[in-house]
Formats: structure tokens, sequence, C-alpha cells
């Protein structure tokens, strides 16, 4: 054996794999596709000013139309992070006709740790139970219960702010000290509790550090909400901040970057995956351990194993069940309401604060009182002021109109819903026969469509934020309820569930595949639903006690 | 990225186009312009014209002192705030004389032959106060126009971007706060209180 474990891919899982199982003692050896970027000597755009760039930040529109028609898309990228998301044009996939799907991806040393938003929360079981209760999909074959311990282990060790609240379906954590809400978002929560006491707004758990980490050599956060350019401070979470030193620090991590993985070999006779195979320059390369870990991302984890099919696996590895690809998610999310938010004329704020505001679940918990749909909604957003932007849309020239766009504008408050998405069979990822990739290997194609429960979810979602904000005092000047395209939220997972039963679920309790013990998945393609809060703290806790769960069954001779 | 070889004429073109993008300060990806993007020296003038009426020069430097109207060529010839975007077949016929085979507008052309209709004549040559109040009036116009887009409104978005994305704009007349350091969620707005040029929620969602 070369090692004790690959690990494929060095996103938000990865990092988290790498550091776990090198810090026990584990020989790792972790395969990136993309390039190396050193925390903070890469960092390239980090200190830009806006000047400093041929477009001003805002980069070339036309450029991107051609390379980055997807990643443009997404707020995050632009004319300083745009070395921080894959080249679209270089990185093809296909989707079934009907399907708009915009798949957000950086292909780089760290993944999508450098450029994530950083909103971290725990799931709750009305979360872990939603699938037993109104039989969608398949039950999670764990509860809250069985990963606390993890939730609290991972939060201490990424850095998590936030306020404690007691609520039941958004739990609290292990947090540093939260940001504050500012003063609108301080009145809106009031008068939303005031009215509605079972709802709660509060600000953003974000894993940026309120207090430094000196051990780590993690520096408090600076408001700059600069993050995706990657942070010298290592103020927020990322892979290079974080994880990838810890592993480092061992000894016994071995990384390969650009080294994209093309596919397992697996041994029928003792089920057990023999190698990885990956691509450098061209060139193929072998290495074998005895555990193997895919953290190459939820889609991209899928196509590995769906491209990994060999006689004995002929519908792909660790799919005797045939569902590997299948209940693929993503939240349902819409700009709910925005509202202009009158007597806040005298008051401002100064720093960016790099984290907004989240409105918990209240629908469908211990009462079924959504309108059409069993599951939850959320909202996330914030109150801001306008700027010179909003000059754009408004008439005026000359020395008045300078001197306006000179201030700080108007209060405005912004909701963006995010509902749960239904598992479904038919939303589903195969490989595209028809077209190859660079490295000679099918295409993934992906087929997504929201349903009837999203939609009513993101109906009522509206009608609440709208009702909301004008209690607040609000006058609501937009709101949509027709979700994006699938994507939008960056939160797309499943592909490859856990479940109780083999027969329908390619992952155990333990993230371990069913056919094949030594092999463990646990990005986001485990997932057997989706909540409605952001994923990546609950894979983090999920990686680590796989790991825990690895070790010891190979300490124990199991695996 | 770096761009492929450009080839011997390509390079010596470029190194001549280098220099003069350093002699007027522009960055040199705005002469790398296809001969239908390149503005007539009097398209120039008038676009200058338009950024120093937009954002005039007062106790900070105005949209016609610092460049802003390069920009704004370099930005609609990379189709910036959609403006390389093919019109509706609708919307093409109103500007049927300035619009490329693709229906996208051809803005500066446009504008020239705008404000000389609304001039009566020659923009450049009336007095600076009734080229403020031509300008003001196709302003109010553009605004007023219900259609989903409008070549002034597509201009004048490009002008203020060019100018709070310049120094002068971004740090002299807004502030430029690279490092705040700490977040304060309420203090006062008094009448002298200047935005924050880097405030960037403000930017995207203001
Ligand atoms: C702009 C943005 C905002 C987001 N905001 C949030 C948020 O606020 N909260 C939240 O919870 N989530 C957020 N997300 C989602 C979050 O980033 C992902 O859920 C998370 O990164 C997933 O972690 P991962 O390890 O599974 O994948 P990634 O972080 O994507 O890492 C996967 C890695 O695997 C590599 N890889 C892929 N295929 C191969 C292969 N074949 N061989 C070798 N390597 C491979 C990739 O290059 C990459 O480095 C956001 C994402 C984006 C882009
Ligand atoms: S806001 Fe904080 S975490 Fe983000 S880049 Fe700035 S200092 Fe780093």
């Amino acid at each position: 054996m070369d090692f004790d474990a690959i690990v494929v891919g060095s996103g938000i899982t990865g990092g988290w794999a790498a550091k776990e199982l090198t810090e026990a003692g584990l020989k790792v050896l972790m395969i990136e596709r993309g390039r190396t970027i050193r925390h903070q000597i890469d960092y390239d755009t980090e200190t830009k000013a806006p000047w400093d760039m041929p477009f001003r930040g805002r980069g070339d529109t036309e450029r991107y139309l051609r390379d980055y028609p997807v990643q443009m898309l997404n707020r995050q990228f632009n004319e300083f992070t745009e070395g921080h998301f894959v080249n679209d044009a270089e990185n093809p996939y296909t989707t079934a006709e009907g399907t708009d799907f915009t798949w957000f991806r950086s292909y780089q040393l760290g993944g999508r740790s450098l450029t994530w938003g950083r909103q971290s929360y725990r799931w709750s079981d009305y979360d872990f139970g939603a699938n037993l209760r109104d039989g969608h999909g398949t039950d999670w074959p764990i509860r809250y219960a069985d990963l606390a311990p993890w939730y609290d282990k991972v939060e201490d060790f990424i850095g998590v702010s936030g306020a404690h609240e007691g609520l039941a379906q958004l739990p609290d954590g292990h947090f540093q000290p939260p940001m504050a809400l500012n003063v609108v978002e301080q009145h809106v929560r009031e008068a939303i509790r005031a009215r509605w006491p079972e709802r709660c707004l509060t600000i953003g758990r974000t894993a940026n550090l309120t207090e430094a980490k000196p051990d780590e050599g993690r520096t408090a956060c600076q408001y700059r909400s600069i993050c995706a350019r990657g942070c010298s401070f290592g103020a927020y979470f990322s892979t290079q901040s974080s994880t990838l030193p810890a592993a480092q620090r061992t000894g016994r991590l071995t990384l390969v970057t650009d080294a994209a993985v093309s596919g397992l070999d697996f041994d029928p006779a003792t089920r057990r995956v023999t190698a990885v195979r990956y691509m450098v320059s061209g060139q193929q390369h072998r290495a074998t351990a005895r555990l193997v870990f895919l953290n190459a991302g939820a889609f991209n984890s899928v196509h590995i194993l769906l491209n990994s099919a060999s006689e004995a696996t002929p519908n792909g590895l660790a799919n005797s069940s045939g569902v590997l690809g299948t209940h693929i998610m993503d939240h349902a999310n819409t700009l709910s309401a925005v509202a202009l938010m009158p007597g806040f004329e005298g008051h401002t704020t100064f720093g960016n604060r790099p984290n907004g505001v989240i409105l918990a679940r209240y629908r469908n918990m211990d009462r079924m009182d959504g309108d059409g749909h069993t599951r939850g909604y959320s909202f996330q957003g914030g109150a801001l002021q306008g700027t010179w932007t909003a000059g754009k849309r408004e008439a005026g020239i000359g020395l008045d109109y300078k001197q306006k766009l000179r201030h700080p504008g108007a209060w405005r408050m912004v909701l963006v819903g995010f509902a749960d998405c239904v598992p479904r069979a038919r939303n589903r990822l195969t490989l595209d026969r028809s077209r190859n990739d660079a490295a000679g290997l099918p295409l993934l194609h992906v087929e997504f469509a929201f349903g009837r429960e999203e939609q009513a979810a993101l109906t009522q979602a509206k009608r609440d934020a709208d009702e909301m904000l004008t209690a607040a005092g609000g006058r609501v000047i937009m709101g949509f309820d027709q979700p994006g395209p699938g994507g939008t939220a960056i939160h797309e997972m499943g592909g490859a569930r856990m479940g109780h039963d083999p027969a329908t679920s390619v992952l155990n309790r333990w993230s371990q595949a069913h056919d094949a013990p030594n092999l463990f998945v646990t990005d986001g393609a485990q997932m057997s639903s989706s909540a409605c809060q952001n994923p990546s703290l609950t894979y983090m806790a999920l990686t680590a006690r796989a790991c825990a769960a690895a070790v010891g069954q190979l300490r124990e001779g199991r695996i | 990225m770096m761009a492929a070889d450009p080839g011997p004429d390509r390079r010596a073109f470029l190194s001549g186009a280098a220099l003069l993008a350093l002699a007027l300060g522009v960055p040199i990806a705005a002469l790398e312009l296809s001969p239908g993007d390149s503005p007539s020296a009097r398209q120039q003038a008038i676009l200058r014209e338009a950024c120093a009426l937009v954002i005039p020069r007062s106790d900070t430097p105005g949209a016609g002192d610092v460049g802003v109207a390069d920009f704004v060529v370099l930005a609609l010839a990379h189709g910036l705030e959609d403006s390389r975007k093919p019109l509706t077949a609708e919307l093409a016929a109103r500007y049927t004389a300035d619009v490329r085979s693709d229906l996208s507008l051809l803005h500066l052309e446009w504008l020239e032959a705008e404000l000389d209709r609304r001039s009566g004549g020659d923009f450049i040559r009336r007095r600076p106060e009734q080229r403020h109040a031509l300008l003001a009036a196709l302003d109010r116009a553009a605004f007023a126009d219900a259609a989903p887009v409008h070549p002034w409104r597509t201009i004048k978005a490009l002008i203020l971007l060019g100018y709070y994305t310049s120094e002068a704009g971004g740090a002299v007349e807004l502030r430029y706060v690279p490092v705040p350091g700490r977040w304060d969620p309420d203090l006062p707005q008094t009448p002298d209180t200047r935005a924050i040029s880097n405030d960037w929620s403000a930017v995207d969602f203001g």
C-alpha cells in the first residue's frame, strides 16, 4: 500500500478529512485537480483597489460570457475573484432538456472553502426526521444527537461567531461572540418578535473569527468583506487558513495538485476499493491505500463513482442499489422581499460586516402550517444603505446629483428565501456518453427541476416576508416567488444518499459505502434531505465523524 | 491569465498602443478595440463632455478630469452593464441607425446623433449652460421612458461606474477604507457623512 488513506479533493470536506486522518496517525495522500494556492502568498488581488484593476473590479463581461457564462451569474464572482472559480468553457457539463442548472465551482487547492459565504448552521431533528415524517426520500439513519458532539468539535476548530437563541430548529453551538445586528436589523428583529413570538431573526452564524486564534496563526476579522479573494488574516475558515496547516503539521500529509481523479479500482472478491486513478499532465497515475475518502464536492464525487463502472459494477461503483446519482437537491432560492425602511435617516454604520442575518424556519414544525408543502423555509439577508449605484436608476446630472451621491443612501431591508428541496428520484446525475472531457471521460449530465412543494413554499415565503417587513414599518418595493435555476443557492447535494438499507441507499450511517466498506463519501453527495439552512457545517461534522469511524474500524481490523 | 502570443505585427501595434496608453493613462485593453468599437474624435469629445456634465468638478475632481470617458469606451466595447446585449427587435426598430447586425447598440454613435438632434445642430458648439440643459433634458426623458433599456441610462451607469471606481471618485470624493478593522452597527449620520466606496453590499444591492 502506498498510503493509509487517500482523500480526493481539498475543499471544505477534503481539508477536514485530511486533518482528522493525519491527526489520527494515518499516512494520507490528498489529490486535488486544481492548482496550488498558497495561504497569504497567492491571494493576488486581495489588497487591490478597483482602480488597480483593468475593468475596475467588474471584469470583462465579453470574456466572462465566453469563458465563465455560469460562474459569472454568482454574486461573489468578479474581477478580483475570477481566479477562484472554474472556467466553464474548459470544464463543461450537460443538462437535460428543460433543465436550467447553474453549477458554481472552484477547482483549486482549497476548493470552495476559499469562495464560500461562511454561513454555518446546525441542522436539527426537524431536518434529520423530515423524510420519515412526510415520506419523501429515504429516512436518515442518524439524528441530531449522533452529530451534536461533532458539530461542537468543528465549530471549536473553525471558529463560528453567532448568538445563542435556544431554537430547537436551529440549535445553538459553540460560538465565538456574535457580530452585532445593525440598527435597522435590530428594529426588524424586535418588530417581528412582537407580533410573531416564534419567529426569530438573528445575526448570521458565520465562520469569520470575532476572536483571534493565535495558536493557529489566525487573526480576528477586520471587516473588509472581500473574503472570496482570500484572506491573509486567516480570519475566515478555509482549507488554507485552517485544516491544511493542521494536516501538514503532522508530517503525514502528501499533497498533489493539478491531478484529477478519473476513477477508482474495485476488487469484487474482497469488496474493496484497491486504487485511485488520476491524471497529471495527460499521464495516468495510480495510488493505493487502505481507505479512500471522496470529497470532490457532491456532483464530482458522484461523477467519479459513475465513471468507475467496471465489469463487476456496470452501473457505477457502489451502485448495487441503482440510486447512485438520484435524489439530487439544491435549496429553492429567491429574493422574497426588498423594502425601503424609512425612519433611520440619521443612522449609519462603519465597517463591512462579512455577514448578514438569518430568520430561522418557523413553518411545519410542531404544527403543519405550510400552505401546500410539508417542509421548511428560512430567510437570509440584512439591512443596508444605498450608495452611488442607486444613481444609475435615477434622473439627475450635475452638482446636486453629485452631492447627493456623496452620502450613504436610503436604508433597505432584504429577505432572501431558502426553501427545503424535496428529494426526488427524477432529479439525477448521469453520464453523458455523447461527450467526453479532456481526459476522455464522459461528461456529467444534470437533470433537475423544482416541483410543487418548493413553489408552494416560496409563495408562502414571499407572503410572509412582505407581511413581516410591512409590520416593521417597511415599504416593500419588490419580491419574487419563483425559484432561481437549480444550483442558485450553491447548496447542490445528494446523489449518494445515506440510508438504512443497502438496497435503497449508497452509504450507511458512517458515510461508508454499503458496497465497499473502505470507501467513504463525506461531501454533500451523502445528504438524504436538504433542510433549509446552509449545509457545509453539517458536511464537516459528518466528515469528522466518518473519519473517527473509519479509523476505529481500521484499528479493529474490520476494513 | 496570459493571452496567447500576439505575433510580431500585433506585438508592434501593442507596444505602440502601450506607450499611448501610458501617455493617456488608459488601460491598454482600451486600445485593443475592433474597428467598430473605436469612437471618432468627435464622439470621444461628446462623451467627455457628457462625463463632465454628469459628475462635474466641485471641491473634488469630476468625471471629465479623470479619464472616465476612456473607461466608458472600454466598457462599451467589452459589454459592461449589458451594453453589448442585443435589443429586442421591437426596441431595435427605435434605434435602427445605431444598431449592429446582432441588434446591439452603438452607444456612442447614438449619443452623438441624439445630442446633435436635440441641439438642432452641433452639440459641442453650444454654450456650457445650454449643453447642461440639453443633456439634463435627455436624462429626464431617458428615465421617464418605460422601455427596459435605454442607451443613455446605460451610458450614464458606465459614467458613474467609471468615476466612483476611479481613485478620485472612490477615495477623494467618497471614502475608501480598505481595512476598517471594526464594525459599528449604529453611528449618527450627519450631512457631512461621506459614503464608503468599498461598502460592497451597498454597491451591489444599494
Ligand atoms: C459563493 C459561494 C457561497 C457559498 N456560501 C455558503 C455558505 O454560506 N454556507 C455554506 O454552508 N455553504 C456555502 N457554499 C457552499 C460550499 O462552498 C460547499 O458546500 C462546500 O465547499 C462543499 O465542500 P466540498 O468539500 O464538498 O467541496 P468543495 O469545497 O467544492 O471542494 C471540492 C474539491 O475537490 C476538487 N475536485 C473535484 N473533482 C475532483 C477530481 N475528479 N479529482 C480531484 N479533485 C477534484 C475540487 O477542485 C475542489 O477543490 C457556498 C459556495 C459558494 C461558491
Ligand atoms: S472580512 Fe474578515 S475574513 Fe473576510 S477578508 Fe476581511 S478580514 Fe478576512
